[in-house]
């Protein structure tokens, strides 16, 4: 971007001699810092979310050249909060914000700000699964390069669908699933109810799959259609009004995340859970948990369940692109890092090493994967990924998101007749400046 | 005697109040995490799940965190000498001389004793960016010694007070210099006060949230409250409860130091407020 | 004030020298406030006032060359907007409910430490440890206190089921949050009650005792009014700490159930939605909310500014 170079290189200076100062105090704490390497080298800098963070580690270091040191930062843990940090850093106009881990809900806000630089049109092809690739586009350009792609599947303990009598060779449907675990006594049904983005991501998979969409024209920004108000919308509110109602919620339902729901597969008879792909690695038997074999024999994973029977399921896609910050110092470094890190061989090697799915169709056919998974499960993931119902690509859908989770939260208050048309002309009056958020 | 048990009651309570959540985060901090994770030993103590210093091994090994204790440390205690000098001087005016604006001085003080900080942080941000404070330690070490001034002010007017000046001219018509004087009579009756409104700025700049984490944004100079609340442990998913009972134990003690070693200071420095210097 | 009495004694006999000194020593007075107070309103005076000029544009941090200026539109929308009015209605519950528990609480806690001759040292140690700890670290150690997968706050409590969700609901919600305030801060306000009590002459309560007064009237009539200087300086200080609560809300609900404050929607327009526009007009609201809390004290307490100005 046309940023003027004296400007840049005072801010060059400035940073140099506080990370000097930073390094000379750490060292006395004994730590190590990664700053501007004694020759002279430049360092990019590379923002991690947390999932994977030992691999990708792994990666910097391999994608390290004779040119430049790939360092890593961590965010935190929820994807709001690393939106806001970012954000601001990137406001700030941050020239050492080199490479971010961006959620794929977030690309087209950034895009939109001038804050990523415009990647080469050739960072996505036909390889690239079309679930993820639509996530780094925005305004005829490429602002992103897919690193892992991210779906739900539904999880359950077999003993327990075998013991509710519910056939899961077939395509089940919410209320299937929920009378399921309503009838075994101790049986729940696992989602994500926390006041935050992920259980946006399932009322957007639910009225997706009720062949509805939360904004109709996301690209007009502001001034988007919402629709909430329509049968969809009330399709959705009656299976999260359903749970919410019966004694397979969860007791922590309106706080539960990805990692509370996990818990409950193993108490008691266990638990329907739709949750997203590392939850394989999470109960396959090693050093790092305490499951058996026998436990992990007893795991079964079926597709997204349906809203409306009969009408197929529009899984949720997520995962992480990778951006180049508009400010860096060294766009053509952190252009070839990002090439170097998103290459379908370190996606292979995410998959296996941290359950992070690939978004390239060879990354699903490589060996290694094929040697580290079930070949159905693998299957049932790309075929989610193909199927899925992404989220609106809209600059202004953090407001969307906050504005949905403002309405439909908690789940014990979502009421099919009130809370869609209450959400729909919120959205639209928050989207209008009109309602505070 | 039955006041005596009475007060002894009291006494226990007063002590079961104050120490059970810390006994508390204690505890919390040698259960395994695992154990944590599942919720497979939820009682008080870590019975079956007691996991040694692994906890606190796993926090000290987090480079984040152990930048986080030293931005916090050297921001505190930068914020907290040049916030003390500074209202060391104003002190002294305010006790000794008399000036116009005196009075204004002192609303200004109060008025900033009550300002709602949050309302400052966008603002602030917007500054801060423009003129490049972003996310380095003056950026926070400035607005902590804004809201830390008026506490120092009041704790070494109220302790300036008290000071017999006399006893400086004495001292000197018996032959001392002024600066004799100064150094040999007026330091160590003022030192205490210094010392206690010290402690007192230290306290708040260590307490600080709200422009930890709006005026930062990396381990450049994140402080320890914003480090623990943006703490992420091996599960991505779950907050680390073992993880950040133990960091939260790291960070508290310094406080508990201080405290054992200046509580008589801190607590005539905290009424000294309320009652009339 | 000896100094000022030396040189108004001089002054008569010297009127000259006397408005020279007096001259000096104003000159040097406020030589000597002047950095604290360039160093107090730099980092308050003049980001408010960017605040209120900021507050009257539509101004986002991801678009900022669509900043327009739409008068008081944004003051408008916030006014008439009910999570407003909720939020500051949630605000001032939080407000009157800790600062009256701090208060009871805080007063006993007084008494205590007044008559007791033993482990001095060791009740003052472990007032000062709720007093110093990191609010952050207080929310934390509360709210894994509350939740029902670690804590033990369910299985203490009788009629509690071991498996309720206090943070499932506004109430409970609000509750844990007010816990973990009330916590941290009644030891500050024991100790700011202790100084009061200390202020009582025994004398006179002796003399009552003597009259053969009660506990309780000895408590109404000679110890209370004589503390009604410390306790209403407490009161207002601590009322508009807690009117300003934060930290204990982020860390333990994030806001979420109604639990958010005003200070937090504050935070929220401004640093999550990046709304600089909309997060200005709260910041001022928020601002002169604040002014209001304090003005409404002082007036219905009738609190002694003067002292609490610290000028004795």
């Amino acid at each position: 971007m046309g940023r003027t170079t004296r400007t840049s290189s005072t801010r060059w200076r400035l940073g140099r001699w506080r990370t000097g100062v930073a390094a000379l105090a750490l060292a006395t704490a004994g730590g190590l810092l990664a700053g501007c390497s004694s020759d002279g080298k430049p360092t990019l800098t590379w923002y991690l979310n947390p999932d994977g963070q030992d691999t990708l580690n792994a990666i910097a270091q391999r994608c390290s050249t004779d040119d430049y040191d790939i360092q890593t930062r961590l965010l935190p843990t929820s994807a709001t909060d690393q939106r806001v940090q970012l954000a601001r850093r990137l406001a700030a106009e941050d020239d050492t914000t080199d490479l971010m881990n961006l959620d794929v809900a977030f690309v087209s806000e950034f895009a939109n700000a001038g804050w990523l630089l415009q990647l080469p049109d050739d960072t996505i092809s036909d390889d690239t699964l079309s679930g993820i690739a639509s996530t780094v586009q925005w305004d005829d350009g490429v602002y992103a390069a897919p690193l892992w792609a991210n779906t739900q599947v539904l999880w359950y303990r077999k003993s327990l669908a075998e013991q509710a009598g519910l056939d899961m060779s077939q395509p089940v449907t919410w209320k299937q699933v929920i009378d399921a675990a309503d009838s075994v006594d101790g049986a729940t049904v696992g989602v994500q109810g926390n006041k935050y983005e992920a259980y946006v991501v399932w009322i957007n998979a639910l009225i997706e799959g009720a062949g509805g969409q939360i904004l109709s024209d996301p690209e007009a920004g502001k001034d988007a259609e919402v629709d909430l108000d329509t049968e969809a919308g009330k399709d959705a509110a009656a299976v999260i009004a359903q749970l919410a109602g019966s004694s397979a919620a969860q007791s922590d339902l309106s706080v539960s995340n990805e990692g509370t729901a996990l818990a409950a597969m193993y108490g008691g008879p266990g638990e329907f859970m739709v949750n997203w792909t590392f939850v394989y690695k999470n109960y396959e038997p090693s050093d790092a948990n305490d499951y058996s074999k026998d436990q992990f024999d007893d795991l079964g994973w079926a597709r997204y369940p349906q809203t409306v029977a009969g009408e197929a399921s529009k899984p949720p896609v997520g995962g992480i692109d990778v951006g180049v910050g508009a400010y860096t110092q060294y766009p053509e470094y952190a252009q070839e890092a990002a090439a170097c890190i998103t290459s379908v061989e370190n996606q292979v090697q995410l998959a296996v090493d941290a359950g992070l799915m690939p978004a390239t169709s060879s990354g699903y056919d490589a060996q290694e994967l094929t040697d580290a998974y079930p070949a159905d499960l693998l299957d049932l993931y790309r075929r989610s990924i193909e199927d899925a119902g992404p989220r609106p690509q809209s600059p202004f859908w953090a407001t969307v998101s906050s504005a949905i989770q403002a309405t439909w939260h908690s789940p014990a208050d979502v009421d099919p007749d009130t809370t869609p048309e209450k959400s729909q002309d919120y959205v639209t009056q928050v989207l209008e400046g009109k309602a505070l958020l | 005697m039955k006041r005596k048990i009475g007060l002894v009651v009291g006494v226990a309570l007063v002590l079961v109040w104050c120490l059970l959540p810390v006994a508390w985060i204690l505890a919390l901090s040698f259960k395994s995490q695992a154990a944590v994770s599942n919720g497979s030993d939820p009682g008080f103590l870590p019975l079956d799940s007691f996991a040694g210093w692994s906890n606190y091994a796993d926090v000290w090994a987090d480079e984040q965190f152990r930048r986080a204790i030293l931005n916090s440390i050297g921001i505190s205690l930068i914020s907290t000498l040049l916030s003390v000098i500074i209202a060391t001087l104003a002190a002294y005016a305010i006790a000794r001389l008399e000036f116009r604006g005196k009075k204004a001085v002192l609303s200004v003080a109060l008025a900033i004793a009550m300002f709602p900080v949050v309302s400052l942080v966008s603002p602030l941000f917007d500054l801060w960016r423009t003129i490049g404070l972003y996310d380095t330690w003056p950026g926070l070490i400035l607005p902590y010694m804004s809201f830390t001034l008026p506490l120092a002010i009041w704790t070494l007017t109220a302790f300036f007070r008290e000071i017999p000046w006399e006893m400086e001219q004495a001292a000197q018509v018996d032959g001392a210099t002024s600066w004799q004087a100064f150094r040999k009579v007026i330091v160590p009756l003022a030192a205490p006060g210094v010392f206690t409104a010290a402690i007192l700025t230290f306290f708040f700049a260590w307490n600080d949230f709200v422009f930890g984490i709006t005026l930062t944004s990396t381990e450049a100079a994140r402080p320890i409250p914003a480090a623990l609340s943006f703490f992420v442990g091996p599960d991505p998913f779950q907050r680390p409860a073992s993880l950040l009972a133990a960091a939260a134990v790291i960070a508290t003690i310094p406080i508990v130091l201080i405290v054992l070693v200046f509580q008589r200071k801190i607590v005539a420095g905290l009424t000294s407020g309320a009652v009339k210097g | 004030m000896s100094a000022t009495t030396t040189a108004s004694t001089a002054g008569t006999r010297a009127p000259r020298a006397e408005t020279e000194r007096a001259r000096n020593e104003n000159r040097l007075g406020r030589r000597l406030v002047a950095p604290a107070v360039i160093v107090m309103l730099l980092v308050t005076a003049f980001p408010i006032l960017r605040a209120l000029w900021l507050s009257f544009y539509s101004y986002s941090l991801t678009a900022p060359d669509d900043r327009e200026f739409i008068g008081l539109s944004n003051y408008v929308t916030a006014l008439t907007d009910s999570l407003f009015w909720r939020d500051i209605g949630v605000t001032v519950v939080y407000m009157l409910v800790t600062v009256a528990f701090e208060l009871v609480i805080g007063f006993a806690f007084a008494l205590v430490m007044h008559r007791v001759v033993f482990a001095r040292g060791l009740i003052r140690t472990s007032i000062l440890i709720p007093y110093g700890i990191i609010t952050v670290v207080s929310g934390f150690a509360w709210q894994f206190a509350f939740t029902y997968q670690n804590g033990f706050v369910n299985s203490w409590l009788p009629f509690v089921p071991t498996d309720f969700n206090w943070f499932g609901d506004t109430l409970p919600a609000m509750i844990a949050i007010m816990v973990s305030e009330i916590w941290k801060t009644t030891p500050f306000m024991s100790l700011l009650l202790l100084a009061g009590l200390a202020q009582v002459s025994d004398d006179m309560v002796e003399a009552a005792k003597v009259d053969g007064a009660t506990w309780w009237q000895r408590m109404y009539k000679v110890i209370l009014p004589n503390m009604r200087a410390a306790i209403m300086v407490a009161v207002l200080f601590r009322a508009l700490d807690a009117y300003r609560i934060f930290d204990n809300i982020f860390v333990m609900t994030a806001g979420a159930e109604g639990t958010e404050s005003i200070s937090f929607l504050t935070y929220r327009q401004s640093i999550e939605q990046f709304q600089l526009g909309m997060g200005s007009a709260l910041a001022v609201l928020l601002f002169l909310s604040v002014l209001l809390v304090a003005f409404v004290i002082v007036k219905l307490f009738r609190v002694d500014l003067a002292q609490a100005r610290g000028e004795g």
